[in-house]
Parts: C-alpha cells; structure tokens; sequence
C-alpha cells in the first residue's frame, strides 16, 4: 500500500514536470533586481508580435493614446496625464505644425536604436503606417479617417492630415493620439514579416514573432503559463543624455499570471506584487488596520488620480426617457455620496469637491471650462424633494394611486443594468434604482453577464436597456473633445457594433456643431467658452450622468522590494501610471532597492 | 470459494459455459452499441449545446480591439474577418464539420477570447496540472479512505463509533469552504504554506531541486483540500459494504470452518470493494472539471479556470473540447467499467437473462 | 411501521442528526420572532466587526453613573497610543540618532518619549533624509498618522458637551468617571456575527439563508427522488428496450457536465425568472440519475421474487404490481435516498452560487449566495472578514452532516446487519 502510494505521488509530480520542462537555459528572477506588476496579464501570452492585437501581451504589447507601455516597444512621445503634455521619447522635440494645422512635422531622436543595434529613423515610422495599412490592423482603422499618409523626409517624420471639403484638417487632435498610442516597429522586419508570411494579413498578424527586434529598455525573457518575464537591454539607448541618462533601475520585470482580482491581491498583500493595477475596496485598510506596507499616490481619499467617470446612459430610444424632466429628476434624486462611498470606497472625489462636467477632475481639463457660468444647472445629490417638485410641475403624477408615475396614461417602469459581476457598478444600479423608487418611477436592477451585456449595447438600436452604465474615454492627448464627442456626438446613431460612444443615442445639433469646432480651434478663449457650451448642453439635457470618478488604471505599490514610488507633490510630475503607462515610465528610474 | 452444488454443477456448468460465451458476446454486443449511439449523442450534444448560449464572441473580440475612431465599414469588414477565422459564417452543418476535423486534427479549433490561441494549446496547457493535482487527490483519497472503513467495519470497537461520525463530518464540508479555510488559516495566517500558484512567482521550471521543492510546497493545500472530503466519502461507503460482507453467510461459513480470518478477509474486502470501484472510475472520469473550486481558490493553472473563463466570454470552441474531453473519459471510464464488471461479477451478467 | 419508527428514533446516530436538523429548521422558524428586524435592511457601510455597537448620541443622553475602575487612567493611556506605535516613535528616534536610552514604551516614560518626539519629528525631515527602516513610503505615512494622533489626542482634557446653539445652549461637562449602563441607551446593536459587505446583520441574514437553502434542498431532493423513482421502476421492472433508453438518457445526462446545462437554462429563462425556485427546479432536474440508478438495481433484484411473479401470474396491471409489490420493499430506501439528495441538493445550490451560477438576486439570501458575497468583496483577502464566510461554511457542514447521520441511522435500522 505504501508502496503503491509512494509510486503514484512520483508519477504524478513526473507527469507534472515533463509538461512544463519546456525549460529554457534561463535562470530564476532575483527577487531584489525584479519588479512584479500585477493587474494587465490574464492568461499566457500568445507572441510579442507589436501590430497584432490578438497577442495577449499586455506589458510588452499595450498602445494606447493614454499613455502606451513602453516597456518593450516605444512610441514617439509619451502622454502625461498630470499636465497634459506630451514628452517625446522616440521623438526629438515637439511636434512642428504648419499654419493651417494640416502637416506636422517631427524629428527622431539621433540616440535612439533597436534593440538589434542599427538607428530608429523616420523611414521605420513610414513603415509601421504601411504595415499597418497592409494587415488593417487597429493602428490603421483607428487613425485612417484622419491620417492621409506618413512619409520620412530628410529624416523627418512627415504625418499629412485629411482633408475635408474646404481644406480644413478632418481632426488634428487626433494626430496627438496617434503620436502617444502607436509603436514604431523596424522597417526591415516588417518587411521580413510580410515577406515570411506571403503578404497575408490575418498571418502576419498571428505571427509571434519571438526574435522582433525593439527599441525599449527590457526584452523578452520568458513566458509560460504561470509568468511573463523581460529582461533589461543594457544597450539600451535610453541612457544617453538625450533621454533619460541611466538605465531603468530593475534588471528584470515580470507580471505573474493568476486567476481572478482575489489571488492577485493576495499575492500583492504577500509582497509577491510591487505594482497592482486592481480596484481594492478600502484599500487604505490594508495599510491602517493590517500594518502592510502598501501605498497608493496620495495616502488619503481619494488615494489616486480619477481620468474618467463611469456614466448611466439614457436610452433615447424610449419615448419615457425623451422627455427632459424626468432624465433630471433621477439624475438629481440619485445619491451620489453613497455611491462614491460604497461603490468607490472613497477612491473617487465628491461631485462637492469636483462639480459635474463633461471634464475629468484632473486640474488641466478643469481649466477648460467655466465653472461659474454653469453653477446654476449643477444639482447636488439626493435631492429627492427636488426632484418630485420638478415632476409635479412637469405634470408626471401619480392619477391611479399605486405609488408610481404615469405618463402617457402608463406606469414608468424602467430597467438600470450594467454587467453582472461588476461589483463597484451593480452597487451604483442599485443606488440609481433605489433612487427612482423614492420619486416614484419603478426602476428596477438588471445584471447580464457581459458577454450578453456587450452585444447588446453596442447594437445600432437600443432595444433592451433603459439606463445603462459605461464609460466614456478617459484623459488622452485629446481629450477632453473625446469624451465630448463620446458623450454627445451623433455619429454613432445607427451603427452596428458600436464601441465609440453615445450608447444613448442622443442627438443635438449645436452639440455636432461644437464637436466638429474643436479641434480646428487654437485660441484658448474660443476653447473654453466652446467646452462651456458644451457642458451647459450636457447639464441641461442630461442624456447622461456621470455616477462617480474613476481612474483610467488603478495604482499601488507594495514597497517591500522596491521604493520611491511616485507620490503626491513629490516634484517629479510622474503620473501613477502603474511605472509603466505614458510618461508614468519615469518612475522606473526613480526607483530604489529597500535597504 | 466452495460450492455446495459442486456435485450437481458440472453439466449445468459445461452448458450454461456455452450459454455463458453466447451470453457475453450478446452483453458486450448490447454494450457496444449502446456506447457508440452515447459517443454520438453526447459529440453532437456537446457541438449544440454551447453555441445556444447567448451572447456574440465575435462582436467581443472586435470591441476589445477596435479604436473608438473607426468608421463604420472598418468595424464590419472586421466583423467579417473574425467571423470568417471563427468559422461562423457557415451554417451549422459546416461548423459541426469543422468541429469534427478539428478533433482529428487534433488542434480543436482556434479560442475566440484566446484568438489566435489554439484550444489545443489552452488546454495543454491546463490538462497536466490537473491531472496531476486530481489524480493522487482521488488516488489518495480513494485508498486511505476506504482502508479506514475496512478497518473500522473490521473492528467495530470504540475506533469505529468515533470515526464514523468523524469522517462523516469531513465528507460534508463544501469543497470551497475545505479550500477557504486551509488558505486563511495556513497560507495567509500562520504562514505555513504558500498562499497561490503552482510554484514560487519567479521561478523557470527546470529539474532542480529548488523548482521541485517550489512545486511540492504549492502542491500541498489543493492537494489536501481534495483529500480530507474525500476520505470522509469513501470511509463511510466502505464501512457499509464491508460491514454487509462480512455478515454474510459465507464468511460465517468459512469461519466456522477454521479457515484463518486473514484469508476470508481478502476475499470480504475484494466483494467490498466493487461498487467502491465504480465510484473511482467515475471520480477519475470526472476528474477533469472536477477541480474548479479548488484551482480557483489556490489559482492553481489547471484546466476548470480555463473553462470557467469560456463559460464567461461565450467560448464555445474552448467549452465544447473540454466537456468533450469530459464526456469521453467518464463515457471509456463507464464502458470500461462494465466489461471489467462482466469478467468479475458474475451477478451482473445473470441479472441481464430473466 | 410503528415498530419501524420506534427503532428509527432509538437509533443513536438517527436520532443525533434529527436533533441537529430539527434544532436548526427550529432556529430559522423561531429566530425571526425574536429579531423582528429585516435580514436585508443595511445597517451599516460594509464589514462591521461582530461586537456591540452604542449610539454616542444617546449615550451623551442617557443619565450618568458614578463608577471608579483601578486601571481606568492606564487604559485611557493604552488606547490613545498602543504600545506598538510606542515602539515605533522609539525606533524612528532611534533611526535619526537621538540618543534613547532613557525612553521606553511603559506608561511612566510617555511623557518623555512625547517630549523627544515633538522635538524631533519633522514630516519633511523624514521625506529628505530617509532614514534607515524608514525609508519607504508606507512607513513615513505611518510616522505622520502617529504624529497627528498625538496632536489629536485630548487625554485628561476637560470635555463638555454643548446642547443646542447660540444664546439657548447648554453645556454640560464630562467626567472621566461618568458611566451610563448600555441598556438605558436608547440605541445601540449587539452584532454577534458583525455585518456583511452590504451592511446587513450576518446572523439574520444567516437564519434567513439558512431556512432558504433548506428549501431549495427541499425542492430539489424531492424533484430528484421522484424522477429518479420512475425512472428507476420503469427501467427496472420494464427491462428491454425501455430500460435500454432510460439507461441511455441517463448516461447523456451523466456524461454532459452539469453546469453546462445550467447554464443555458438559466440564460434561456432570462433574468427575472432566475430566481430561487428555478435554481431548485433546475437541480432536481440535473442529480436524478444516481437515485434512478440506484432505485433500478434494487428493482431488478426484486422482480424476480416469488411474490412478483405471484401477482405476474395472477394477471394484475403493472400500476398495481409496481405500487405494491414492489414499492413497499424499496421504500426504506427511497427514504435514505430522499435525504441524501436534499443534502446533496443544498450542497449543489452552494457550489454554483459561489461561482456565480445560482440564484440571481440581492434580494433572498441563500447560503451559497452568502459564500458567493464574500468572495467577490473580497472578505477573505482583502478584509479578512471571518464573520462573512466561516459561520456559513459551518452551517453547511453541519446541514450536510445532520442529514448524512439520520441517513446512516436509518441505513442501521432498515438493514439490521449495519446495527453495532
């Protein structure tokens, strides 16, 4: 019997080894030169292909306008959030526009190199825009309405506008997306790529492209199905002073692979983490009540910086919602320090501390509008007196007696949905809900699960959700015109598989006009009283309703390992971008081992 | 064993040989036939059944990769092209043929939240894991557990009015609950053990020591979450059937013979162990999605996590390889078990002829 | 049968499990009459530690006692500044270089070491130099929190309660041996079980969840047993081709794992009829097979008693044959097969809760859906919140256990041979 016992246990470790001895001649990470972040991997990564969206890589391979990862690959210029700017990394200087803002002009950096040794220059620009014209990747549809062509001359990186009708540029703030969220790849392998793959698309984009060469400071390491790890390139260019003047701190970085938000935030509670990218409710306990040492930007509510607003959205489509009193009355009888309180756990400013607006709360969009012209229209919460009395002059009563509504001669009976598991948002429902109770509509709860959720709002026709919560984009180089554009825009009526924006289906011509305004406006003055209308529109006809901030990536640290993490008036300007989104990458040469 | 009708036996015996063979040709005929129209109901219903669920992958996946600036035929052109390397836009017959192929082929098709990922892949990558977790689980469980109710149905003293209850305790424990409290009180508490993952976060696997040691460590609170719930389960059983047993009347027979009590045991505890034998066979066929609970609370990288995230993202490729991989282990481990059951069992195929 | 049921209830174990079963299903009846409060009216903003909660309001309220305790001033101490904090200011004065060898964390001492302290704490001192073990940024967060505690404590300072405002109020003063009696307050809450992430009372809502899963195993135990018994008669005693198919739908549903059937049951009923019922129906529905398989074995060993084949022979109609020649024998066994499937019943609802496949509602607590709260809060790791999870665990162990035990005193009483 023991014996028996004995054989099988070996067997059953042998079996376990040979399936993963695809051992490689690396060694294990040191744990005091390796930084592990937590929060972007779920599940292996399938290659390291930077064109390709389906790799699953998500600390080598996330682009995005907000600031894109540049551990691996690299972008022209990096976003910061904190002061809206753009900080060239690839690029040398700013961006040159001429005149009438239909080309801009920008320079490469002379230090910068591939990972393979030859020099980043403007022609790999022109090449990454036609591979990505060739394989239609995102790059590509994302930035082809704005973008006529990208060429290199005399060394320069040349990015023409498209034109409308009368010559003017489609949308030049687009451009500052398309310079902060897209990796510039290797004119020679792209070229190898296509060749290799016989010029198909959906091939070279599944191609895992293990050996591509990269400009960035860390390179691939290993990968397996409990782990993701780069290693640092100490050839990297970045250490010339041009740039940053040192290499990154860490010699590897490496992102475990786990199954859901709990086993990361017992790893991260473990040290095993520095850097988790996960919501966590009351997170200021782990560091007050358990004694861990973890902290977050600023180490009182509300603990990071907020870029957007998850919002409830009025379906237009239902005659009920078109009528202007009653979207206001339950955007006025909604509490929204509960919300903040339980939903957010008080990692969101109060809409007290930070008046509601089409404006994130970061202190550059702020700025944008006028806060005092709009004073009158903002409502603060729970106002459930209020918001009766708006409904009894608009004449919504109560004539049958059953506690609820009428209007048209039929009880108001509205559904508030959002995806089911989604913890923080299925609270806010519940508090929108509760909230139409107390007024007297009958609003009730609704929590498909996203998969079902997902192809449903995003239909061409909101037929099945009443109010309904997503988020408009969050702080890019152009927003806040974005999020406007998302939240009021009457593009996307109609279209099928709309992930853009205005789910709601609202429609109001001067609101077009303003969005087609901006960005073809320079002058400071113009802009803000132009976001000023557009906030008093968005105030006054409420087709949505921001229920609290958020922000875009969650960061804390645990500074078991690692210190000198970015904080609150610490002068560095670092955004808390997990150390690795945007100019938040500085912060891996600020760091420091633990003593 | 000995036979009173030893005498009379031997015709009957050399003509029911002959009717026996005729017999088990028409049994395991009968068993055949039934096994392959299962194979076949269970292959179209595990394609079906999936793909009735709602919910659109490809829309999923394009929304996770689409700028928000894209217009509107740049959307639909990639709706199509996903559709197309999902194989949806066929009809259902085509996909079921594809489904078909790719079984043989032996990638089972591409994931669709995984996409470029072959299922093969996904699943590779898990089956191991949870082979290796589950199987000296149940192994173990199924061992020391019923060598505890034979011993307890063996000696019927205070041992066995104590043990009873005791292990019939740990049987109705949840998994989860098993697996929640063995984390809370020994990973994040006393610190005796790691709290999450297959091995130390950091380390490549190699044949070194240092990595086995990792693995052996990590190995311990799945391993024993499993364990503990199933001996309760398989003590109490065995318990049962040894104690029938060896009530019996040819126990007391043999015993008044003189025979010693060491041999009449082992032919007690082979009757015993019969249906006890079933109850493996099953456990090891269902093995593959049986540890869910326990790979979700430990993240230990087998194979439930994996389908529990198909089940999640509308999958389908993913879910129905897995529960097919499912329904033929449980249906070989069932088959087989009849057959084996003819052989040793002569009840069994008596009950059939009435 | 009577004789049957007074063996029942001599049985030990039988009668064990009886008293756990009928002490818990008593609990959930009786319990609501005592706490007439709401199991899901939120009491508070998330996890609440189990404890008695005083109203300060009412307390300042309440009429006042003297009381005198010895080591009131120690506690008072003890409370404002622990001793770990103690230890720390020592060891960060320690870390800069002040000389502490005449400070240590006893009571005596405090004056001194807050003397050192205000001396020579500087939050951006601590920034600037980072001193060793204090380098990082939690811990000078923690250096600044003792910081503003000390500047915030009012000990052995006079406080006075103001009522009313302006010209109309009233002061009284408080005294450090004032004392009211906790029931005189007009409000305040015991929590044995604290509170869950929604607020609510853990132990009401436990009761509650209790007496719901209860019902659900009810439901689905009897769904289960019922198919499972017709399913097996006919297979049984039928034989043939009729048992073959039974037999094959039964593999099927052996074979398709079970969630995947749940699952698209639930997704096709849609969302509001996914409540408790269906989840009970929907069980029963899918654990018939090992009471069916089990329920056919016995018949076939039982058709070919002599009493059968009496009643074959006599011309009766299978309806009669089957309700009673053959249901009598095996009813002691669809007894014990009955209570296992409630068991299992409630056990299942737990399993698919927890992974987010049961009942979808806030609105009835079960205890799967109790276990499922817990883990999606975060109560076992981001708070551990004992309360919320391990009371819930235990009393479904203990449903489970309560049940399995009258089930083998029932298996020790229908088959004698089991008997000690």
């Amino acid at each position: 019997m023991k014996k028996l016992l004995s054989l099988v246990l070996a067997l059953a470790l042998v079996l376990s080894m040979v399936a993963i001895a695809g051992a490689e001649a690396a060694q294990d990470l040191p744990r005091g030169e390796t930084i592990y972040f937590g929060g972007q991997q779920w599940g292996p990564i399938n290659g390291w292909n930077p064109i390709s969206p389906n790799m699953n890589n998500a600390m080598a391979n996330a682009a995005n306008a907000r600031g894109s990862r540049t551990v691996m690959f690299e972008t022209l210029y990096m976003y910061n959030m904190l002061d809206g700017k753009l900080y060239p990394l690839l690029a040398d200087g700013d961006i040159v526009w001429n005149d009438d803002l239909t080309e801009a002009t920008i320079a490469i950096k002379a230090a910068a190199k591939w990972s393979d040794g030859t020099p980043v220059t403007a022609d790999d620009v022109a090449a990454t825009w036609e591979v990505a014209q060739k394989t239609q990747n995102s790059v590509y549809t994302g930035n082809a309405p704005y973008i006529e062509s990208i060429t290199a001359e005399d060394g320069k990186v040349v990015i023409k506008s498209k034109l409308t009708e009368d010559g003017k540029p489609v949308n030049p703030l687009m451009i500052k997306d398309f310079v902060s969220g897209t990796y510039i790849v290797q004119k020679a392998w792209a070229e190898k790529l296509a060749a290799d793959n016989g010029d198909d698309a959906a091939k070279m984009l599944a191609d895992p492209a293990a050996d591509v060469p990269y400009s960035g400071p860390y390179g691939p390491y290993f990968a397996n199905d409990q782990m993701v790890a780069f290693i640092r390139n100490d050839n990297y260019w970045g250490q010339d002073a041009s740039m940053w003047g040192k290499l990154p701190v860490p010699k590897y970085v490496g992102h475990p692979i786990y199954a859901d938000n709990d086993a990361g935030l017992v790893m991260f509670k473990d040290g095993q983490i520095d850097v988790n990218q996960n919501f966590v409710a009351n997170i200021q306990k782990l560091w007050e009540d358990e004694g861990l040492p973890i902290a977050t930007y600023m180490d009182q509510a509300p603990y990071g910086v907020c870029a957007t607003m998850p919002t409830a959205f009025f379906n237009m489509e239902v005659p009920v919602l078109q009528v202007p009193e009653i979207r206001k009355a339950i955007a006025m009888a909604v509490d929204y320090d509960q919300i903040i309180e339980n939903a957010m756990t008080n990692q969101s400013p109060t809409f007290a501390q930070v008046p509601r607006s089409v404006m994130n709360p970061t202190d550059g969009e702020q700025a944008l509008y006028d806060h005092d012209a709009v004073k009158d229209l903002q409502w603060v919460g729970k106002d459930v007196e209020g918001a009766k009395k708006l409904l009894d002059e608009a004449g919504i009563v109560d004539t049958d007696g059953d506690g609820y509504r009428e209007y048209n001669g039929e009880k108001i009976t509205l559904n508030s949905c959002c995806p089911n598991g989604w913890t923080d948002w299925q609270a806010a429902m519940e508090i929108v809900a509760a909230a139409g109770q107390a007024i007297g509509l009958d609003i009730t709860t609704n929590y498909p699960e996203w998969s079902i959720y997902q192809t449903v709002f995003t239909k061409g026709s909101q037929d099945e959700y009443d109010i309904f919560m997503y988020s408009p984009p969050g702080a890019t180089p152009s927003a806040p015109w974005a999020r406007v554009r998302a939240l009021l825009s009457s593009e996307f009526i109609g279209v099928e598989n709309n992930w853009s924006g205005n789910w709601g289906h609202y429609k109001n011509d001067r609101a077009d006009e303003i969005i087609a305004a901006i960005p073809l406006t320079t002058d400071e003055a113009e802009l803000k009283k132009l976001y000023t209308e557009a906030t008093k529109i968005y105030l006054e006809e409420v087709p949505s309703f921001s229920l609290m901030y958020r922000p875009d990536v969650f960061h804390a640290v645990n500074e078991s390992v690692w210190t000198g993490f970015p904080e609150k008036d610490d002068g560095n300007n670092i955004p808390p971008m997990d150390c690795t989104d945007g100019y938040g990458i500085a912060a891996l040469y600020n760091i420091e081992p633990v003593k | 064993m000995i036979l009173p009708e030893a005498g009379h036996g031997r015709f009957s015996v050399e003509r029911g040989h002959s009717t026996m063979t005729k017999g088990m040709r028409k049994y395991f005929k009968k068993k055949i036939f039934w096994f392959v129209i299962t194979l076949i109901a269970a292959v179209i219903l595990n394609f079906i059944l999936p793909r009735l669920m709602p919910g659109d992958p490809v829309n999923a996946i394009v929304g996770k990769n689409i700028s928000p600036n894209a217009t509107q035929e740049q959307i639909q052109e990639q709706i199509a092209f996903y559709k197309h390397q999902f194989g949806l836009d066929k009809d259902l017959f085509g996909q079921f043929w594809d489904f078909i192929k790719n079984v043989f082929n032996g990638t089972f098709g591409v994931s669709y939240s995984q996409y470029p990922r072959t299922v093969a892949d996904i699943i590779g990558g898990g089956i191991w894991w949870t082979i290796a977790l589950q199987l000296p689980a149940i192994l173990v469980g199924w061992l020391l557990g019923n060598l505890l109710g034979a011993l307890a149905a063996y000696k019927r003293s205070f041992y066995d009015k104590a043990l009873m209850p005791v292990s019939l305790f740990f049987s109705a424990i949840p998994a989860f609950g098993a697996a929640v409290i063995l984390l809370v009180v020994f990973a994040v508490n006393l610190k005796w053990a790691p709290v999450n993952g297959a091995y130390t976060t950091g380390m490549i696997p190699s044949f070194s020591w240092n990595f086995i040691s990792s693995v052996i460590a990590h190995y311990q609170l799945p391993f024993w979450s499993i364990v503990i719930i199933s001996i309760g389960g398989q003590a109490v059983g065995m318990r049962s059937m040894s104690i029938y047993e060896l009530n019996a009347d040819y126990v007391k027979y043999a015993r008044f013979l003189g025979i010693k009590d060491k041999k009449i045991v082992r032919y007690v505890f082979r009757n015993a162990m019969l249906p006890q034998v079933t109850g493996l066979a099953m456990s090891i066929g269902a093995m593959v999605g049986g540890a869910l609970v326990a790979e979700t609370i430990f993240s230990y990288p087998g194979l439930g996590m994996s389908m529990y995230n198909a089940i999640t993202t509308s999958d389908y490729p993913v879910i129905s390889a897995t529960t097919l991989i499912i329904t033929i282990m449980v249906l070989l481990a069932s088959f087989l078990l009849d057959i084996i059951y003819a052989f040793i069992d002569p009840r069994v195929k008596a009950a059939q002829f009435d | 049968m009577k004789n049957t049921l007074r063996n029942v209830f001599h049985s030990p174990r039988f009668l064990v499990g009886f008293i756990i079963f009928m002490v818990m299903v008593l609990t959930v009846l009786i319990y609501p009459w005592f706490v007439r409060r709401d199991p899901l009216v939120s009491l508070g903003k998330g996890f609440l530690e189990p404890g008695t909660y005083v109203s300060v309001y009412d307390a300042n309220n309440t009429g006042t006692y003297r009381v005198e305790l010895p080591e009131a001033a120690e506690k008072r101490l003890e409370a404002t500044l622990p001793t770990e904090d103690r230890q720390t200011m020592i060891d960060y004065l320690k870390a800069m270089g002040v000389d502490v060898s005449g400070l240590d964390t006893s009571n005596e001492k405090m004056e001194d070491l807050l003397a050192a302290w205000n001396a020579n704490y500087d939050e951006a001192d601590a920034k600037k130099n980072k001193y060793e073990g204090f380098a990082t940024q939690a811990k000078r967060n923690a250096l600044r929190r003792i910081d503003n505690k000390i500047k915030g404590s009012n000990n052995d300072v006079a406080m006075s309660v103001v009522r009313g405002e302006g010209d109309d109020a009233t002061v009284t003063t408080v005294e450090g041996s004032d004392y009211v009696k906790v029931n005189e307050v007009a409000n305040s809450v015991t929590l044995p079980l604290g509170t869950d992430n929604f607020g609510r009372d853990t132990l009401t809502e436990l009761v509650k969840a209790t007496g719901v899963s209860l019902i659900i195993g009810l439901i689905a135990g009897t769904i289960a047993t019922l198919l499972g018994l017709l399913v097996g008669l006919l297979a049984g005693y039928l034989g043939g081709i009729v048992d073959d198919i039974l037999m094959f739908i039964a593999n099927i549903f052996t074979v398709i794992p079970g969630f995947v059937l749940l699952i698209l049951i639930y997704y096709s009923v849609g969302q509001e009829a996914r409540g408790v019922t269906t989840c009970a129906i929907v069980i029963g529905v899918t654990s018939w097979v090992w009471t069916a398989r089990s329920v056919r074995s016995q018949v076939i060993s039982l058709r070919n008693r002599d009493h059968v084949n009496l009643s074959k022979l006599s011309g009766h109609s299978l309806f009669r044959i089957v309700t009673t020649d053959i249901l009598p024998y095996i009813a002691s066994y669809v007894v014990m097969a009955f209570i296992l499937q409630v068991s299992s019943g409630i056990l299942a609802e737990a399993q698919l809760s927890l992974l987010g496949l049961g009942p979808k509602t806030t609105d009835v607590p079960t205890l799967g859906l109790m276990m499922n709260w817990a883990k999606l809060f975060g109560a076992y790791t981001s708070s551990n919140a004992w309360w919320a999870y391990f009371p819930v665990i235990l009393v479904i162990a203990l449903t489970s256990f309560s049940l399995n035990l009258m089930n083998t005193g029932l298996d020790q009483v229908f088959n004698p041979t089991l008997r000690d």
